[in-house]
């Protein structure tokens, strides 16, 4: 019997998935929104470095300009 | 292996989630509620609440101000460096300034009357800490922080820098005195 490398042992089991979800009944349907946002990674990307930008610099800035002069 | 690959199920979001997951999650929820809500509620009973009253001012004009306040209110001179003591009027504006490296003038204060603090820096970030009270302003230049303090006991208390600022930085200590 052929030792299996590495490379080989791993295109196997990413046939067997493929296989597999292929024939799941419960796959049918639109994907969930939820789902649509954790699966893109750079979505999550974007909204990690927009939310404390916004959050903590835009806020912080709009604060910092709007202090009276003496 | 299973990490690098891709789900078993096209739509895996309804997969139902282990009670060790949901018990994590909840934990987590409730601290974090738990500590944001703290942040407001100390502010309602602690008992040191800084304000964020603060005007633009440039280090020229603050100093001016200062030097006026000292000119106008030197009840005696002390210290090595005779430093001017300061005597304000009960209730009203006593100034500091913080400059590399010194907390200028000396303050002296009436116990159980109000006053109202003005800090500002001349050079650069400088840090306002009034030992043993746990009260610490954060002092930069172009900025005049305000804030109110009721001194409720007699005493000298030090101003400690607890901005590094440089090679002097552990020598910049300044006084308040509190008298009866």
């Amino acid at each position: 019997m052929r030792a299996r490398d590495d490379l080989s042992y791993f295109k196997l089991e990413l046939h067997k998935v493929k296989s597999m979800s292929d024939n799941d009944q419960g796959d049918s349907g639109q994907v969930p929104m939820m789902q649509k946002l954790l699966d893109n990674p750079f979505l999550l990307l974007f909204i990690g470095v927009a939310s404390p930008a916004v959050l903590y610099l835009g806020w912080g800035i709009m604060e910092i300009v709007m202090i009276p002069a003496r | 292996m299973s990490s690098l690959l891709p789900p078993t199920k096209k739509i895996w979001w309804n997969e139902p989630i282990h009670k060790s997951e949901l018990l994590w999650i909840s934990l987590v929820f409730v601290w974090g509620l738990v500590m944001t809500f703290m942040m407001p509620y100390w502010h309602v009973v602690g008992k040191q609440n800084l304000g964020t009253e603060t005007y633009q001012t440039t280090p020229k004009a603050f100093q001016t101000t200062v030097q006026a306040f000292v000119d106008k209110y030197t009840v005696r001179n002390e210290g090595p460096r005779n430093y001017p003591v300061v005597a304000p009027p009960a209730g009203g504006d006593v100034y500091m300034l913080a400059r590399l490296w010194d907390w200028w003038p000396i303050i002296e204060l009436k116990k159980g009357e109000t006053y109202r603090f003005h800090l500002s820096s001349l050079d650069w970030q400088h840090g306002f800490s009034l030992q043993p009270a746990n009260i610490n302003i954060q002092v930069v230049p172009n900025y005049e922080h305000v804030f109110t303090l009721t001194p409720n006991a007699a005493g000298e208390y030090s101003v400690i820098c607890n901005e590094y600022c440089g090679i002097g930085h552990h020598l910049m200590i300044g006084k308040i005195l509190v008298v009866d």
